[in-house]
Parts: C-alpha cells; structure tokens; sequence
C-alpha cells in the first residue's frame, strides 16, 4: 500500500506542478513506483512539464464517467522503466467533473499499486482542492518567500487542520532567492516556518534552469549539477525518511545553515 | 399532601408549588386557595405573589396558565415565578458569561473564532485570521490579525494586551486600523471606547479611569 501525497498552495504559480513534477521524479530515481494524478481539470499542465503530452489517450474525467479503465489513461513515462507514471487531467471539463468521493476511490485504487501518489491540486480552495485533499494521506504546502503567497499557505493550512489528513502536513519554501532574503527584503526560512507552524521538508532556490528544463519537458531534477535539483532530490530522500540537512544558499546568513528540516517517515 | 401551600413572610407572601404534583392538581388546589383568600379578604389592597416551584422548570404555557388564574381575582397579582432549577442551556451561558475563557490554538488567514465572555489568549492570530468574543479580551498571544471585543455591539469591554501588530483592533462596532492609529508597542496597551464613541488606546495603568467596572471586577 502506497502513500498518497497533495502538493498544494492555495496561491497559484508558486510552483505546485513544477515541484510535483519534480518531487515525483526524484522518487522514480530512487526506485519508487511513483504515480502523478493531475487535478487541475480544465487547465492541465503537469503533462507538458513531464513532456507527455503528446501521448495523453484518456484522462481522469474519462475515467470517472466509465469511458476507460484507469489502467488505460495512465502515462507511462519511458524514461524510467516503468516507474512513473501520469494521471492526466481533462482539458474540455471543469473541477466539478469530480466530486471528493470520485478522486478518494481513484487515489485509493492507484496506492494499490504504487509507492507513491502524488496529487497536483489546483490553484484555489474551491472544489478542485477538496477532490486533491480527499484521497491524501499527507500534503506538502508549497509557498515563496513572497508574503501573499504565505498568507494563502496559512489559509490552507488552516483548512488543513479543520479537516486533518493521516500525517502531518509539510512545508516546501520555494523560489528562493539569496540575495533579498539575506537583505531582509523577503522573509527568510525560519520566519516562513515559524509564521505557518508547519514542519519544512525543504527548500528550493529561485534558477533560470528550472524554467528553461520545464518548458523542454525535463524535470530539472534529472540536472545532477542544478541546485533547484539538488533540492528536490533532497526532499525526495527526505520523504523516503532519510536524514539530510538543509541546503546552503548563496549569500544568506549562516544562522539557519545548521537547521535540519523535518521529514517523512513512511507509515 | 397539598400541593399548593401559602406562605406569609416579611418579603411579601408567597405560593409554593409541590415539584411532585401533577399541574392540573396545582391549578385546581390554586383556584380552591384563592377562592378561600378571597372570600376571607379583609383589605382592597392588591396583594402580590411569589410563586415558587423548587425543583419544578414550567415550560411557557404553563406560566401563562398559573398567571391567568391569579389574575382572574380581583386583588390578587403575581410578583414573580421563580424555581431553584435552570435549563442546562442556560447554566451553559451563564458559565460561559462568567469564565475567562484559555484560547491557545492559532487562528489562521480567513479563520475566525467566536467565543462567548472574556478571553484570555495565548495563540497566535495570523494575518487575516479573527478572534471575537462577548467579553474582554486579554492577550498575551501574538495579534497579526483582528481582534474584537464586545461582539457585536457591547462598548463596555476592553482588548489589552501586545496590539500593534495587529491589523484591527474592534470593540463593538467601533474599529481601529491598527496602521492608521499607530498604538505604541507596549503589551499594556487597553484599547477602550471612549465617551465620544471612539476607539482609544489606553494603558494599562490607567484602566481605573478608563472602565471602572472592570478595574474593580478584576479586583485591581
């Protein structure tokens, strides 16, 4: 029985499919059945970053309505000898395509089989974060250093408390950038994780590389050099329990060098 | 057993209702009472009664009914119908009135905790969370966000404690914006509604002039 994961944030485009992407390849490098399921119905992308979406047959509202089998609307992705595969989104629906109980059954039906299920929810709190929350057994938070996208962090981690999953949230800080945290223009890592009362998994620096490999469909965590990589494979240790200290960042203060992240322990 | 039985004190005279009679009983015994007291009076004065029914809570109704009875008779009124029990609903509020109420969780961006009576709080409340209660609001927490006394309406009580972070400080339907009235950092601060109806900032060593009622309720 597998783990199932929901990337979330509340605010858009601070990088939940970048990092889902991301975090679930570094798992299938580790040698983990890892499945992606993108519930960002109406306006999917999780695809294009994993570069599979030329090869989407069927897609999740297919699945729902009876049209395929969820074996048949899975992508494999053949970099990885079949250990990771996609869930695609619907293009021609909406987020009320589904209902909670529909996404639990199929998160359910895929732990099954994976070690790994890792929901990419929509931006909001609407009906697509409630499907992505309803099959989870834990989330990662994903939020920047910028202030409205902290406070949308605390609004779901509010309404993440409300209705508590199985384990304990985590927090992913993303985009980070040295420079202005060292010059308090931005809040750094220790006030974000103290602000939101959440454990951090990890941390994620701001690079031009992460943008640049997306858009050829190459999760930057295949750059064995890239730091933004470096990271992301150290969460993907981290969720696997492993102990792995927090990256440094280039020109911050030395004072939260020392500090060791919180991770997963799998249940 | 009578179940109807008139007392005489220097309060005034009182009915008392048997708790284990049934109510027809008692409305019977209460007409062959009074018509007795009527037929003896003496004075034209209007005597009023208490009735009391010990372990007895009378729903609406039956209030009502024991009250026309009474008022049927020329000189007889009812002062007031008092029983030694109450709803467990009501014990719930008045208990709630009269505790300080411990919030200690964190109340987060688009949350909102609405308590009853005085609060002492201990958590955090972030940006664009609210806490609101009938009472005072002692804090000791950390305020991000809003924080109102008196909801909804009541400008008697106080919000004290760190306040210059916060966002708004409300007590009734008065509302400061922290940014625009610049409270000084002190965690003494009392934010009160003054005579002119509007919010201020206070010290806390000036609480006796600033609400009287409270300074000596929390026996300073």
């Amino acid at each position: 029985m597998g783990k199932s994961i929901v990337i979330t944030s509340g605010k858009g485009g601070v990088g939940k499919t970048t990092s889902s992407a991301n975090i679930g390849t570094a798992l299938a490098l580790m040698g983990k059945r890892v499945c992606l399921v993108d519930l960002d119905i109406g306006l999917r992308n999780l695809d294009v970053v994993l570069g599979l979406d030329n090869r989407i047959i069927y897609d999740i509202v297919d699945v729902v309505e009876g049209r395929a089998k969820l074996a048949q609307a899975l992508v494999k992705d053949k970099r990885f000898d079949d250990l990771l595969y996609l869930l695609p989104a619907a293009q021609n629906a909406d987020k009320t395509a589904l209902n909670e109980e529909q996404a639990k059954e199929i998160v359910d039906e895929l732990k099954n089989d994976f070690d790994y299920v890792i929901l990419d929810c929509p931006a909001g709190i609407e009906q697509g974060f409630l499907n992505a929350v309803a099959g989870a057994d834990t989330a990662i938070i994903v939020t920047t250093p910028e202030i409205s996208a902290v406070r949308d962090a605390d609004r779901v981690v509010g309404l993440l408390e409300k209705n508590p999953l199985k384990e304990e949230s985590h927090l992913l800080i993303n985009r980070i950038r040295g420079h202005m945290m060292a010059e308090g223009d931005v809040m750094d890592i220790d006030e974000i994780t103290h602000h939101l009362g959440v454990p951090l998994l990890g941390i994620i620096v701001d690079d031009d590389e992460v943008i640049a490999t997306s858009n050829r469909g190459e999760p930057v965590v295949l750059e064995t050099e890239n730091p933004a990589g470096h990271g992301y494979r150290d969460i993907a240790r981290r969720i696997e329990g492993e102990t792995v200290p927090l990256m440094k960042i280039q020109g911050t203060k030395p004072s939260f060098w020392s500090r060791i992240g919180h991770w997963f322990r799998r249940g | 057993m009578q179940s109807v039985v008139l007392r005489g004190n220097q309060d005034g005279y009182q009915l008392v209702l048997d708790q284990s009679a049934g109510f027809e009983d008692i409305k019977l015994e209460l007409r062959t009472l009074l018509d007795k007291l009527a037929a003896d009076a003496t004075t034209t004065s209007t005597i009023s009664f208490d009735v009391l029914t010990a372990n007895r809570l009378m729903t609406q109704d039956e209030n009502q009914a024991l009250s026309k009875i009474i008022s049927s008779y020329e000189h007889f009124t009812i002062h007031k119908i008092i029983a030694d029990v109450i709803t467990i609903a009501d014990a719930t509020r008045l208990k709630e009135q009269d505790n300080v109420h411990l919030v200690t969780q964190t109340i987060r961006n688009g949350q909102t905790l609405t308590m009853k009576g005085d609060v002492l709080f201990l958590g955090v409340i972030n940006e664009g969370g609210r806490l609101l209660t009938s009472g005072n609001l002692f804090i000791m927490g950390t305020v991000l966000g809003i924080a109102q006394a008196g909801f909804p309406s009541n400008e008697e009580k106080v919000v004290m404690g760190e306040l210059a972070k916060a966002q708004q400080v409300r007590i009734g339907e008065q509302i400061s914006i922290v940014e625009a009235d610049q409270p000084e950092p002190d965690f003494q601060t009392v934010a009160y509604v003054n005579d002119l109806h509007v919010l201020e900032y206070g010290k806390l060593s000036d609480l006796k002039t600033i609400n009287p009622k409270l300074y000596h309720q929390i026996g300073g």
